[in-house]
């Protein structure tokens, strides 16, 4: 994170990988064929393979995958607890979010796919739509370039009134650090993924956050509510943890439950790598098949 | 323990500035940002355990240094009670005004203010003076000591005290007792060996209560040095209700009204529905309800069939004091006033004397007028009469009978209507010769050079009344070779011939009109001139005769009124109860209790009702500005002489420790730089 332009930084991890389409979940109108079916009647006769029909006298359809681009959008949480960070042990976890984001719609915006932007704390903050054009990219840096003012954080709120924004099927990247009462987030996760959507969540975590490790007592602040409460860090560790880890856990669950990829990572890890594992990750099987069940059919 | 200057004692709360620092220092200083608090529990703040000790011993030096350091500045003394210091003590003069009106019969009132007198009696010291006055309408000093002795005073002061059993039932004439102590304090001679007073108090111990009359208080100088304390007591009073007769004594009221009564609920009334008793002779009571608003009055008229009843006692219920409920109630007896006319005039002659005279004197519901005519030439003997008027020649006889009964007293009044009467009114004013023309006229005369300071013409003399232009004589006639002493023109027409004329004759008067009320004389019957002139030749008649059966306590009740003004001597008054012995009264008697009285002369006997002060039934405490408008120079509190005396005496004797604190003060600050030097200095190195 030594360099202070987010556009820079984004570009700068992006370099090395190289572009390729991403198969669209519809087949349609393209040029790429897929697979020929036995024409039953009912089928549209347009989609006859007339060669085929003069060669051997038997009719079949023939099914194209449809060459649609990606339409992704991004959900950064700008909550206060996302200030945290900063110091000797790592970037603040809304730089590193805010990267994330912005080198991966770097990335999409090479392949000609649409990308859009909400951000939200207990609320949605700002919302634009997925497009593909030239000054989008643009538009969607310069937002994320802003700080981050917002309070505390709901995700589900927040969640609910994105899945009335967010219209076409497409992919979600949820980024949050996901400290908050889980609540009814699986419910409100399922807004997207019965919606058609391919949801992927990553949790961005300082290392203080995970293992605890402050030495002085101190005047503990909360950053989004104000609360304040004296610790001794060594004598709260052990519950912190134990806490921290059934929080995860749990968190975890939920996105199995709703076949949700979810990425947890730490301030400290290289953005590069997190990039691959990300891309390198498909979508859960459940989400595909329901994909797959909306395909046209050849008659 | 006393402090000189208490206030400097707030300087202790500057001990909390070190403890808080104290606390403060445990406290961690830094503080951390962090994501989220809820994986967090609470955890009992570190402690620096090994610095801990040292810094408690400080504190309690510190502590201690600043209290002491308050203490020097609050100047601590105490003060030696010296027995000898009561002889150099300054003397005063303490006068107790103790209410004993009907009011303080309220509840424990009484005990009340007994335990009053009690205290200001226990502030008294060796050589003081002490007055005990009782008030009610009366003021009455009950005990005087010039120079107090201790238990051998108050003994005899306690004595006089216990006599008051319990309180009367006169009204509270409170003006009248401050003014009296205040006298009293101002004409006391200083005897030659008699130390001077330093303190000169009046302690007012009363409920103060609103019916208190504080009219002498207004304009009274009071001399300087004296102060006015006022203990009050009943403060907590719940309000009251009375009952007064309304217009009792109003002469002119028709005869058959019937009397109405007044029923006055206090603003702090407790209810506004009373209940209105009348108790007959025969025992029997009736009842009806009234609604009276708390602060307001309803005057209720005695229902008729009630009225019908001899009725002997009117009581109210309802409200929370029961001292002022009964009213005892004598119904007024009517006066017989006889007036004698002498003329040839027909009752019912409109054109006549007699017609306008007897309209005039209509029976009223305190005098039954009697009128009766007597020809002028009757050679009868001449009726007793209260007022005798003259509207005719008379003959020879009954012009003697009326000299003589002018002469012893009688009243006459003579219209001069012909010449012919010129023989009498030269008889009866003893002058020879007196001649009388009449004048006519052209038009009218009117009166003026009025006597208004005349108790004859006093009626009119208001600029209201005085106006007598309108009054038009048509006729009238001159009287010549009148003598010049003894008589009195008390009015004159225009033309400057005498109108009314007065003359003392003997004991009796004969007063003299030239113009007569007649319409063919004057307008004189119709104006509205002529019942309050008629009415103003009676007064002296009518004062002699109006007697209410109504009074109050404490009030001066002329016995020689009853019987029709015909008392004579030998009037003996029996209060009420049973077996009261009957008291002798030649001409006054003031009751002291309330009830039906009995007065009794030679072959009459009247009843006359007594009843409280109505005033007495208005409770609610007076306003304290009200005191200080009517320029009362009031005093804090009756103890305020003592404390003063006491600060006097703590001057003299009393011991400091201010030095004594700076000392231990200092002590501790070297002792608390000893060890703060001790905890900072450096461990030194341990040889090997």
């Amino acid at each position: 994170m030594k360099i202070g332009s987010l556009s820079l930084r984004a570009r700068a991890v992006v370099e090395g990988f190289m572009s390729g389409l991403h198969r669209s979940p519809r087949t349609g109108f393209s040029t790429e064929f897929t697979e020929y079916r036995q024409y039953s009647p009912g089928d549209d006769v347009r989609f006859l393979d007339w060669k085929v029909m003069a060669r051997t006298d038997r009719e079949f359809i023939k099914k194209f995958e449809d060459e649609t681009n990606l339409r992704c959008t991004f959900l950064v949480d700008f909550s206060k607890s996302m200030e945290f960070g900063g110091d000797d042990a790592g970037v603040k976890k809304s730089d590193y979010a805010r990267t994330f984001a912005a080198s991966l719609a770097w990335f999409l915006t090479q392949q000609r796919d649409a990308v859009g932007l909400a951000t939200f704390d207990r609320d949605v903050r700002e919302f634009i739509p997925p497009r593909y054009r030239r000054d989008q990219l643009k538009t969607i840096l310069g937002r994320l370039e802003t700080q981050p003012a917002g309070n505390a954080t709901d995700l589900c709120q927040a969640l609910e009134k994105l899945a009335s924004l967010v219209g076409k099927r497409g992919m979600i990247v949820l980024v949050s650090d996901f400290l908050s009462p889980l609540g009814e987030l699986g419910r409100c996760l399922s807004l997207f993924t019965a919606a058609g959507h391919d949801v992927r969540a990553v949790q961005v975590l300082h290392p203080r956050e995970v293992d605890f490790n402050f030495e002085d007592a101190a005047i503990f602040e909360d950053m989004e509510s104000g609360q304040s409460m004296i610790l001794d860090p060594g004598m709260a560790r052990e519950a912190y943890r134990q806490k921290y880890n059934a929080h995860n856990a749990a968190l975890d669950a939920i996105f199995s439950a709703q076949g949700i990829p979810g990425f947890r990572v730490t301030t400290t890890e290289p953005l590069e790598r997190v990039l691959r594992r990300f891309l390198e990750e498909r979508p859960a099987r459940a989400v595909v098949r329901q994909r797959r069940s909306n395909g046209r059919s050849a008659a | 323990m006393s402090f000189l200057t208490p206030l400097y004692l707030l300087g202790a709360l500057g001990l909390a500035i070190p403890v808080i620092l104290h606390l403060l220092h445990d406290r961690p200083k830094n503080k951390q940002a962090f994501s989220s608090l809820m994986f967090l529990d609470k955890t009992k703040p570190p402690v620096d355990r090994k610095r801990r000790p040292t810094h408690l011993l400080l504190l309690l030096l510190r502590c201690l240094a600043l209290l002491l350091l308050v203490f020097v500045f609050a100047r601590p003394f105490t003060t030696v009670d010296d027995p000898a210091d009561a002889t150099q003590r300054d003397r005063q003069w303490i006068v107790v005004l103790l209410d004993r009106s009907a009011s303080m019969q309220r509840g424990d009132l009484w005990q009340q203010a007994k335990a009053k007198v009690q205290t200001a009696i226990g502030q008294l010291g060796p050589g003081d003076r002490f007055t005990l006055i009782a008030f009610d309408d009366s003021t009455e000093p009950l005990a005087e000591v010039a120079s107090w002795l201790g238990s051998q005073s108050e003994a005899k002061v306690n004595a006089r005290l216990e006599g008051l059993a319990k309180p009367g039932f006169g009204g509270s004439n409170l003006g009248q007792a401050l003014v009296f102590a205040g006298e009293a304090i101002q004409e006391a001679e200083p005897e030659a060996d008699e130390p001077p007073l330093a303190k000169r108090e009046i302690v007012v111990i009363s409920d103060l209560q609103k019916g208190s009359r504080l009219g002498d208080v207004q304009g009274y100088e009071w001399p300087a040095g004296i102060k006015v304390t006022l203990e009050q007591i009943g403060e907590d009073d719940q309000g009251n209700a009375g009952i007064e007769q309304v217009a009792s004594r109003v002469p002119w009221a028709t005869a058959g009204a019937a009397p109405s009564f007044r029923i006055s609920n206090s603003a702090n009334g407790i209810s506004d529905e009373l209940e209105f008793l009348a108790h007959t002779t025969a025992g029997e009571t009736l009842s009806q309800k009234v609604h009276v608003p708390p602060g307001r009055s309803r005057v209720v008229e005695l229902p008729g069939e009630w009225a019908a009843q001899p009725i002997e006692r009117l009581s109210i219920r309802g409200d929370a004091a029961e001292f002022d409920n009964q009213f005892h109630y004598a119904q007024n007896q009517q006066q017989t006033v006889r007036i004698v006319y002498i003329g040839e005039d027909k009752p019912n002659d409109a054109e006549g004397s007699l017609f306008y005279l007897a309209s005039a004197f209509q029976p009223t519901s305190t005098f039954d007028f009697q009128v009766e005519a007597v020809s002028g030439k009757s050679t009868g003997p001449l009726p007793e009469a209260d007022l005798f008027v003259i509207g005719a020649a008379v003959g020879d006889a009954l012009a003697n009978a009326l000299g003589r009964a002018i002469e012893g007293g009688a009243t006459a009044l003579m219209i001069v209507q012909s010449p012919s009467q010129a023989a009498n009114l030269g008889q009866w004013l003893g002058a020879d010769g007196v001649v009388i023309r009449d004048i006519a006229s052209r038009d009218y005369a009117l009166l003026h050079s009025l006597k208004l300071d005349d108790p004859v013409l006093a009626v009119f003399r208001d600029a209201r009344f005085s106006d007598f232009t309108n009054l038009h004589f048509w006729k009238h006639r001159e009287l010549q070779n009148l003598p010049d002493d003894g008589i009195d023109v008390l009015a004159r027409f225009d033309s400057g011939a005498p109108a009314w004329l007065s003359a003392r004759r003997g004991e009796g008067r004969l007063l003299v009109m030239t113009s007569g009320w007649t319409p063919a004389d004057s307008q004189l019957a119709l104006s509205t001139k002529f019942i309050p002139l008629l009415y103003s030749i009676l007064q002296p008649v009518l004062e002699r005769k109006t007697q209410s059966r109504q009074f109050v306590v404490g009030g001066r009740i002329d016995v020689t009124r009853f019987n029709n003004g015909q008392a004579g001597g030998g009037i003996t008054v029996t209060p009420p109860g049973d077996g009261a012995a009957a008291v002798s009264a030649d001409t006054v008697f003031t009751p002291a209790a309330p009830g039906l009285y009995t007065a009794k002369g030679a072959g009459w006997s009247e009843t006359f009702a007594v009843n409280l002060t109505p005033t007495e039934s208005r409770t609610e405490p007076i306003v304290m500005e009200q005191f200080q408008k009517l320029g009362l120079p009031m005093s804090a509190s009756t103890t305020a002489p003592v404390t003063a005396v006491s600060a006097k005496k703590t001057a003299a004797h009393r011991r400091e420790y201010w030095q004594w604190a700076l000392a231990a003060m200092l002590l501790f600050v070297t002792l608390e730089t000893v060890l703060a030097a001790k905890g900072s200095r450096p461990a030194e190195p341990v040889m090997t």
